[in-house]
């Protein structure tokens, strides 16, 4: 291998008000990804969210206001994207996400094996996972969850005619290329989903590698089942519209 | 039944705008139309949106000036009331420029994103200039007493 400047990473956690588990988080990333540098990306919480994760030594982007999930995201591709950073990786600040499964993501853009890597609680596992913490337990859905994911894995293989097992994970690694696409295009609104659509009609390799997840430590899931028709209701459309996006001049490609 | 039915027809052929209803219309525009010309001197009303709102306000003046123009139209559209016509015509109006306002809304709310995004990306770049000028500072005061 030639000598060039070292690869650069970034591990970014949208949060918000999620000042009980961002210490933890941030240190799981620290111990499990030492060469990454963390950002913070505080989406206008109204608690000590910023404040929490400034003292424990990372940098912070507070946005102004809630602009909900999709919004922290592309700020998060933005901000590795303007820092020149070579790879990205994001999890969930509320604890769900284990920082040693992260680090198999990131393997995975890093030796180029794809652009795009999800993290899927419910593809199949092939091996045991190495590193896997032993504390709490495995993910569990609740029905009304698993109606919206299965619906969303029926609708999201056949627009993209590649097999995803779980389009609303929210830990995920990618490469510069991803980095340009989500800083530019980014649906606040429908973000998992969209994201993952607009990677395969740009042409980039995505994949999904299975990992661990954890059960929420704190708060409930938003998703009550009259919510999660509407949630399914709306994704089918931006999915139905997202197959009939123009598709964009394959620059940089 | 059918020819019992032909003369309530017949009658629903006429403009059924009395003279009353034309001066209160054409008023109703003109008060309309000042009333946009005000807001937008007062700078409450950017030109580019009240456009449209002033030629629905000449529409109004228009139509309630030559009922003519409003029976023109309705046997364009195949109606026969002219009433079904009128309503349908401002429906229709009013559904464009609710469209219309969703729009600009989106377009509107993905500016602010960005905007808010710029400034959060703006507050890192702020805190990683400070702690590395911290970082410089406490790293010369720590030398300082050595050297001396």
């Amino acid at each position: 291998m030639e000598q060039s400047p070292p690869l650069r990473t970034l591990v970014f956690i949208p949060a918000w008000n999620e000042e009980a588990s961002v210490d933890a988080v941030i240190a799981d990333v620290r111990a499990h990804l030492p060469e990454a540098d963390i950002l913070v990306v505080d989406d206008g919480s109204t608690d000590t969210t910023t404040a929490r994760a400034q003292a424990a030594g990372v940098i912070v982007a507070t946005l102004p206001f809630n602009q909900g999930l999709g919004a922290a995201l592309q700020t998060g591709y933005l901000w590795g994207l303007r820092q020149g950073y070579d790879f990205c990786a994001h999890l969930d600040a509320d604890g769900q996400h284990p920082a040693s499964e992260v680090a198999r993501l990131l393997t995975e853009v890093r030796e180029d094996r794809a652009d795009l890597v999800i993290g899927s609680r419910y593809a199949a596992q092939a091996e045991p996972l190495p590193g896997a913490e032993p504390e709490g337990e495995d993910y569990k859905a609740t029905w009304s969850r698993r109606i919206g994911i299965n619906v969303f894995r029926f609708i999201l293989t056949l627009a993209t005619r590649q097999r995803f097992t779980d389009t609303t994970s929210g830990m995920r690694a990618a490469n510069r290329r991803v980095m340009k696409l989500f800083s530019e295009n980014y649906s606040p609104d429908f973000a998992e989903i969209e994201s993952l659509q607009l990677a395969v009609r740009e042409g980039l390799r995505v994949e999904e590698v299975p990992v661990r997840m954890l059960e929420r430590t704190g708060g409930t899931s938003f998703l009550t089942p009259l919510r999660s028709a509407f949630f399914i209701f709306k994704g089918l459309i931006v999915i139905l519209v997202g197959l009939f996006k123009p598709r964009r001049a394959e620059a940089e490609r | 039944m059918r020819a019992a039915l032909m003369p309530l027809a017949a009658q629903a052929d006429h403009v059924s705008l009395t003279s009353q209803t034309r001066i209160i219309a054409a008023a109703l525009a003109i008060v309309f139309m000042l009333w946009i010309l005000d807001l937008i001197r007062r700078d409450r009303l950017q030109e580019r949106y009240s456009v449209i709102w002033f030629v629905a306000g000449l529409a109004m003046l228009a139509g309630a000036a030559f009922p003519g123009l409003l029976k023109l139209v309705a046997d364009l559209m195949g109606v026969r009331d002219t009433n079904v016509a009128l309503f349908s015509i401002v429906l229709l109006l009013l559904l464009g420029l609710a469209l219309n306002f969703s729009v600009i809304m989106s377009r509107q709310a993905a500016q602010i994103t960005r905007l808010a995004q710029e400034r959060a990306i703006e507050r890192a770049r702020e805190q990683e200039a400070r702690e590395a000028l911290e970082k410089q500072l406490n790293g010369d005061a720590a030398s300082k007493p050595t050297r001396d």
